[in-house]
């Protein structure tokens, strides 16, 4: 038994005897209204995708998932290839099923996928990752009173982040994979 | 932090109490520390122990989670156009990119006015407000659009809402059958409203432009008059721009004994789902007669900040949010 505030991206509710994978969630609070949790689900078997909104203060069933820690090998024609760190068994993920996360894989990251019946459901990449600033504006020095005054950087993988007007080309930052946002510069 | 987007926020702000100030309101500056909050049955106060230096006796407070209470009973003391911006708190929140438990709130009411007049404050605010920052990334263009709850579950998801209302049995099928929601039986009509109004026509809302939603289920607004021409209908109005829910209105109601008989649901529900009570505040349901008809609103001012800079989260818009200071573990 689980509380909706538990649900995360790859958990597998059992729904009508059925495992549906969260793909993905949001925390919502209507005006005045109860806390709920709105959800897209997807069929673990059939593949069918659902609109799902849980009140907080329901309960739910959680199906036991299996979590290994893998790393990132390659992107081939059936998606993303991770590798099992202890016995070197495959898995990958679909383009869609990995979505948006793709852009911070890097080869041989480590990475928790979620096992399900056998198969990957999901993978969680670092909270906190490490990327070089492969473009971005030429640093200006010397304005350390507005120090948190930004600009847009281009990565090493190739997405956007909002970071701090001191840093160059070159430069290792640390980005919040959660929320996508420059944390500090990497020691 | 951005000190940018905080550059920009002084400047909104400024630009909000020029508004008020052209249309004649009055600036008020309500208790935070109250006895009795809000009771709304979804919303937590934060509580601290105050006490006088010569008492031992420790006085239960409460931060306010909106200034409303102390604004009607100064629309009941006799004025008219009042506004208050200032920090309210809610204990509880997800404090996520569009929640933080400490935010900044516009609220303000008129006499003698209803949603209408609301929405016509909402626009010409915004208008005067976008007008005087250099870059804005959000516009309005002359009008705002505006849709009953009735239209958009006709048009979003192809419901007839009307004979649903108030019919539990009803709206639990249609949400099961039609849309494969799961109702359970702690789950009460309005419960089961958000159900499909969240995962069905509240990302379309959000996804369009800018949206005055308004004439909302009499059950969902405890502190608005009911429609004159309908009474399973309330008149209360929210607003929608650039994702964010960013102001929620009433006419407001000022019938003392139809308020305590509200007051006394709100507190049962509370009660059912195992919450605090406290206290019916007797003062505000004297002060209600007083007040006429008048009508109120209140305004998430660092929402509206996210949209003028652009800011993806209400962190970059705060000096250092909660997640930033309170949030490290």
């Amino acid at each position: 038994m689980g509380s909706p505030n538990d649900i995360k991206k790859g958990a597998v509710i059992i729904k009508d005897g059925e495992p549906w994978i969260v793909t993905s969630f949001q925390h919502v609070n209507p005006g005045k209204g109860a806390a709920f949790v709105r959800t897209r689900i997807k069929n673990a078997k059939t593949g069918k995708t659902l609109e799902q909104t849980y009140k907080t203060s329901e309960t739910l069933t959680f199906a036991e998932i299996e979590y290994r820690n893998m790393s990132y090998l390659y992107h081939d024609n059936t998606g993303y290839v991770f590798m099992d760190n202890k016995n070197y068994e495959q898995v990958s993920m679909s383009d869609e099923d990995m979505g948006d996360d793709a852009k911070y894989l890097k080869d041989g990251i480590e990475v928790l996928v979620s096992m399900y019946q056998g198969n990957a459901i999901a993978v969680q990449v670092p909270k906190k990752m490490k990327f070089t600033i492969v473009e971005t504006a030429p640093a200006v020095k010397g304005d350390t009173a507005s120090g948190n005054v930004t600009k847009e950087a281009k990565t090493d993988t190739g997405f956007m982040v909002q970071v701090p007007i001191f840093l160059n080309q070159g430069d290792e930052v640390i980005v919040n994979t959660e929320t996508g946002e420059y944390v500090e510069r990497a020691k | 932090m951005n000190i940018e987007n905080l550059q920009v926020k002084a400047e909104v702000i400024k630009a909000i109490r020029a508004w008020f100030d052209n249309q004649g309101f009055i600036e008020m500056h309500t208790p935070r520390m109250v006895a009795l909050p809000g009771q709304e049955p979804y919303l937590e106060p934060c509580w601290l122990d105050v006490k006088r230096q010569t008492s031992n006796v420790k006085c239960r407070v409460a931060l306010v989670t909106s200034p409303e209470y102390a604004m009607k009973k100064l629309l009941g003391a006799g004025l008219d156009k009042i506004y208050d911006l200032g920090p309210c708190f809610r204990d509880n929140e997800p404090w996520d990119g569009s929640h933080d438990p400490e935010f900044l709130m516009l609220e303000w009411y008129r006499r003698n006015a209803g949603v209408n007049e609301l929405m016509d404050d909402v626009l010409n605010l915004l208008t005067f407000v976008i007008s005087k920052q250099r870059n804005s990334k959000f516009e309005i263009r002359n009008s705002i659009k505006k849709m009953t709850v009735e239209e958009v579950w006709r048009v979003y998801a192809g419901v007839e809402l009307a004979p649903l209302l108030e019919n539990r049995e009803a709206m639990a099928k249609l949400a099961s059958e039609k849309f494969g929601q799961t109702v359970t039986d702690q789950d009460d009509w309005d419960d089961i409203y958000y159900k499909i109004f969240l995962s069905e026509i509240e990302p379309k809302i959000e996804a369009g432009e800018p949206m005055f939603l308004y004439r909302y289920p009499a059950s969902m607004a405890a502190l608005a008059r009911k429609s004159e021409d309908d009474s399973r209908w309330a008149d209360r109005v929210e607003f929608y721009a650039g994702g964010l829910e960013l102001a929620n209105g009433f006419a407001e109601l000022s019938d003392p004994v139809e308020q305590r008989k509200r007051f006394e649901e709100e507190q049962n529900l509370r009660r059912r789902s195992g919450k605090e009570v406290w206290s019916i505040d007797e003062e505000l349901l004297n002060a209600l007669p007083k007040m006429g008809n008048a009508a109120g609103i209140a305004f998430g001012v660092d929402r509206l900040v996210m949209l003028v800079t652009g800011a993806k989260s209400i962190n970059d818009v705060i000096p250092f949010s909660a997640r930033d200071r309170l949030g490290k573990n």
